[in-house]
């Protein structure tokens, strides 16, 4: 499938987007878009809509209604699930549910996208060297006793994250969500994490930052959306705001709810 | 000088003594080592204690010819486990593939077509398993245990709780296929089962539909996040036990040249002993094969050398029960790399 | 070393001892001394039906001074045949089986048995084909014939239990499951014969091992069925369960009469308070005892297989007194 990596506007975005739990309005009638080459941070409080918009972009979850598009094309919900997502070049790096705990480092790196070998099986050297490189070399791995046998439970929080952005790095997306990815990191490792997002737009691609902590998410983006109750309450450039203006706004969306 | 177990609670140990860590390390990985050092120290000791049974062959020949069926029950549910499932159900599939098998041998004559259809209602019963754990969200234990009943009931129904002789199947190729006896001793279906195993190996370890079971037994969120497709995995892995289940029946029902009702009933707690005995956990997220394996021979010869060696009967269950507790606590123990690195610690103390 | 009359002494001492203790083991040789039997108890160990079987086998294993070799299989056939397998491979003197797997799953592994000399008998439920065939080589039976006790503890039942024809009686056995069947048709046969109204019900796999699960099955068909007269069955479990589940549905002894089979510590106070009208003795006892005897005897000296029909007759009110203490012991 070939990638049209420069020739289009948006590489993502969602027209009258509605998502229902039953009952409860999760995403009501969204719409939201992220350009080509574009730093976007999705801030918004807990229960706001943040996580259920990325897993509608990422296949997880199906909409109620709306449609979404990638690179200008509109995509279908039918059939659409993380391979597809995948196979378009999305990749996403949760918080905590991007690592399966038991399983080792090479498996995690490679699962669902496994290089197999001419008897259908899956090429353990292979993917043990790669994810090696990569996460020795690449990322700078320099946990103690961590080899990529190690399972994911022997790991730390920073060398998780590690992982993750490794395995999207690896799989060479044209737009990379992040979901709070500093959270419980070291000052070290949040700065890592941080110059990876610069490196993201250096490189040409789109990125989608969720983050709690404006003083991280501030630095690195160009635009901000602003996500409140299931709703898109506001859309700033970065430009034109400053970051304590930013934070002041948020507070008294906050303050506004326990009205 | 640092001491040991503070490396071994940062999991790291790799500061002190490599040499020793990585020996012990190494023996470690070799999958299933403890339950094979437990199988043969009690063969060892039933061949101290009863030598007139343990030391000659036919003792081992006769339990090469009745430990496939459960064995390969066990390596199915290591799988289903790995899963983050269990299945409750594969009891009444011994009994109704039998049922199935001696029925058509009985009235047609059929033999290998037969063992076709035996196989396929395997499948069937596994694929409605997946289908009400999957699509109507039935948790897998309830599920099961509600399918077991049914199918249990069904064979009894349609059986009329007789049992069938089919003794004249002796004469029959699809008899030598199955349980012929190599040599005049060796019972082929102890072949058929490490085949079986040997695959079921490389299903778990080295495919991708391997790799989808075991995280979808770690975490479900996370296997769904990494694109893979939870439903079709389980539906998958039921219709896999299924077929494994009505195979072991088969081999079951062929053996004895009889079907009885009530087959198979009695495999429920054994077979899960075996799969636990060889260290698979019941959290899900990893499945010892070779573990399951060994496990099986354990569960399945311990009370004949238990009985044989004089201890009477009424004990046999307090020592099961006992294997059971060390077995487990054993792997439990191992798993931590802080316990592990004690015992290494235990082994260069005393070098 | 000093010579010592003491340490002389002690050695001549135990010398003595030693050809004194000899001398009077050889005196009490023992028929089945060395000898080594299986014995497959059929149910769990200590369970209602098997504990007195096991006694008698113990027993006779000590008479005979035999190394007796205990199996257990929970009434699973597979298993029974799994361990008729060990048990060969212990090239033992002999092998005491039951017949519930059947002819067609034992044939194979008797006539190996045979061949290695080993004595192979039955005991609780018959094989008649195999033992026709090696009943000269100690095939023998030492259990109820399962009709005529059926049919026993039918008739009591009738005469005892002043029932009439058109009366209405329900009969709760097994049987589909081949030969152990065999005691619930006599029992219905005779019921049939006598011009009662016979219902049938099948004792499922779970009641089968776990008869107190039968209490409430039965409950609800007394409730449908109130003018019910008589519950006839031939499970051991099943009987004892049986009055108190009549006394839990407000009946009093005699308004249902109850036949059964063994005799049960809960059988007997049925038996005494007139719940149960007949039960008929297996006699347990000699369902493990003379299996062994079979063995020693065939082994020792050649003789054939001798069928023993330990059914026989049934206890009634008037006869449980007696047994009461030998029950107790766990001997009959």
């Amino acid at each position: 499938m070939t990638l049209d990596r420069n020739h289009y506007e948006c590489i993502v975005r969602l027209e009258n987007l509605q998502l229902n739990y039953g009952k409860v309005e999760a995403l009501k009638n969204i719409s939201f878009e992220v350009k080509n080459n574009e730093i976007v941070g999705l801030i918004g409080d807990n229960g706001a809509g943040k996580s259920s918009l990325i897993k509608v972009i990422t296949g997880v979850e199906k909409p109620t209604r709306g449609k979404l598009f990638v690179r200008d094309k509109e995509i279908s919900f039918k059939g659409h699930s993380v391979k597809k997502v995948h196979d378009l070049g999305i990749e996403t790096v949760y918080q905590t549910s991007s690592l399966g705990e038991k399983q080792s480092l090479w498996r995690n790196f490679f699962v669902g996208r496994q290089i197999k070998n001419r008897w259908g099986l899956i090429d353990v050297q292979k993917e043990k060297t790669i994810a090696q490189e990569m996460l020795l070399e690449k990322i700078g791995f320099r946990g103690v006793g961590i080899t990529v046998d190690s399972p994911i439970s022997e790991l730390s929080g920073g060398e998780r994250q590690g992982v993750a952005i490794g395995r999207a790095m690896y799989f060479d997306a044209d737009l990379i969500i992040l979901d709070e990815p500093t959270v419980a990191l070291s000052l070290k490792e949040v700065a890592k994490v941080l110059n990876f997002v610069r490196e993201i737009k250096d490189s040409g691609r789109s990125c989608i930052y969720i983050e709690h902590n404006m003083y991280h998410v501030y630095e690195v983006c160009d635009r901000f959306v602003i996500l409140d109750r299931g709703e898109v309450v506001n859309v700033i450039e970065k430009h034109e705001i400053s970051l304590n203006q930013l934070n002041e706004y948020l507070l008294s969306l906050s303050t506004k709810k326990s009205v | 000088m640092q001491s040991n177990d503070t490396n071994a609670i940062n999991g790291a140990g790799s500061g002190k003594d490599p040499e020793i860590r990585t020996h012990i390390g190494k023996w470690a990985r070799i999958e299933g080592l403890p339950i094979i050092l437990v199988f043969l120290g009690l063969i060892g000791l039933f061949m101290i204690a009863a030598p007139k049974t343990f030391l000659g062959y036919y003792i081992y020949m006769s339990f090469l010819s009745t430990i496939p069926p459960p064995l390969i029950l066990g390596l199915g549910l290591t799988l289903i486990i790995a899963g983050g499932e269990i299945d409750l159900s594969f009891p009444s599939i011994i009994a109704f593939a039998g049922f199935v098998f001696a029925y058509l041998f009985k009235n047609y004559q059929w033999t290998w077509a037969a063992f076709i259809l035996t196989i396929l209602a395997g499948i069937i019963i596994g694929l409605i398993n997946g289908l009400i754990i999957t699509k109507i969200g039935m948790p897998s234990i309830i599920a099961t245990l509600s399918t077991g009943f049914f199918w249990t009931g069904l064979t009894v129904v349609f059986s009329g709780g007789l049992s069938y002789n089919i003794a004249e199947l002796e004469k029959l190729n699809i008899y030598e296929f199955f349980v012929h006896r190599i040599g005049g001793i060796f019972p082929v279906q102890s072949l058929w089962a490490l085949g079986i195993a040997v695959i079921l190996w490389f299903v778990l370890n080295r495919s991708a539909f391997g790799e989808h079971i075991l995280f979808m037994g770690d975490n479900l969120q996370v296997a769904k996040v990494v694109g893979i497709n939870v439903d079709r995995t389980k539906i998958v892995l039921f219709v896999l036990m299924g077929a494994l289940s009505a195979f072991a029946g088969l081999l079951l029902t062929i053996e004895n040249t009889t079907f009885w009702a009530t087959q198979g009933s009695g495999f429920l707690l054994i077979v899960m002993a075996a799969v636990f005995i060889g260290g698979t956990s019941i959290f899900g997220g990893q499945g010892i094969i070779v573990g399951t394996f060994f496990g099986s021979f354990i569960v399945g010869s311990i009370e004949a050398g238990i009985v044989a060696t004089g201890i009477q009967g009424f004990y046999t269950r307090l020592v099961v029960g006992l294997v059971l507790l060390v077995a487990i606590s054993f792997h439990l123990f191992m798993e931590k790399p802080e316990k592990r690195a004690i015992l290494a610690n235990f082994f260069k103390f005393h070098r | 070393m000093k010579f010592s009359f003491k340490v002389l002494g002690m050695f001549v001492l135990s010398i003595a001892c030693f050809f004194g203790f000899n001398a009077a083991d050889s005196s009490a040789q023992l028929l089945g001394d060395g000898m080594t039997i299986y014995f497959q108890m059929g149910g769990d160990p200590g369970g209602a039906a098997t504990l007195p079987r096991t006694n008698g086998a113990r027993d006779a294993a000590k008479a005979f001074g035999v190394k007796l070799v205990e199996q257990y299989s929970g009434w699973q056939q597979e298993l029974m045949i799994k361990q008729m397998k060990e048990a060969m491979a212990a090239n033992p003197d002999g092998i005491s089986i039951m017949g519930h797997p059947g002819e067609g799953a034992f044939g194979r592994l008797v006539k190996e048995a045979r061949g290695r000399g080993i004595v192979v008998t039955t005991g609780n439920t018959p094989l008649p084909g195999l033992q026709a065939t090696y009943g000269a080589g100690g095939f023998g039976y030492a259990g109820v014939v399962l009709y005529e006790g059926g049919k026993i503890t039918a008739q009591e039942m009738i005469s005892k239990g002043g029932l009439k024809k058109g009366d209405k009686v329900l009969v709760y056995g097994l049987l589909s499951q081949g030969p152990r069947g065999e005691s619930t048709r006599g029992m219905k046969d005779t019921l049939d014969a006598a011009g009662m109204t016979v219902d049938y019900l099948e004792i499922s796999n779970e009641v089968n091992r776990d008869f107190t699960l039968c209490a409430p099955i039965i409950t609800a068909y007394l409730t449908k069925n109130s003018d019910l007269k008589a519950i006839g069955t031939q499970h051991g479990g099943i009987t004892a369960t049986l009055p108190r589940v009549l006394k839990n549905a407000g009946k009093k002894p005699g308004d249902i009469i109850i036949g059964g089979i063994d005799l049960a510590p809960a059988t007997i106070t049925g038996l005494e308070e007139g719940y149960i009208t007949a039960a008929l003795d297996q006699q347990l006892y000699l369902q493990g005892f003379l299996p062994v005897v079979q063995i020693v005897l065939s082994k020792k000296y050649g003789f054939a297989g001798l069928t023993t029909n330990t059914g026989a007759g049934v206890v009634t009110p008037e006869t449980i007194g007696a047994l009461v203490p030998l029950i107790k012991a766990g001997i009959r």
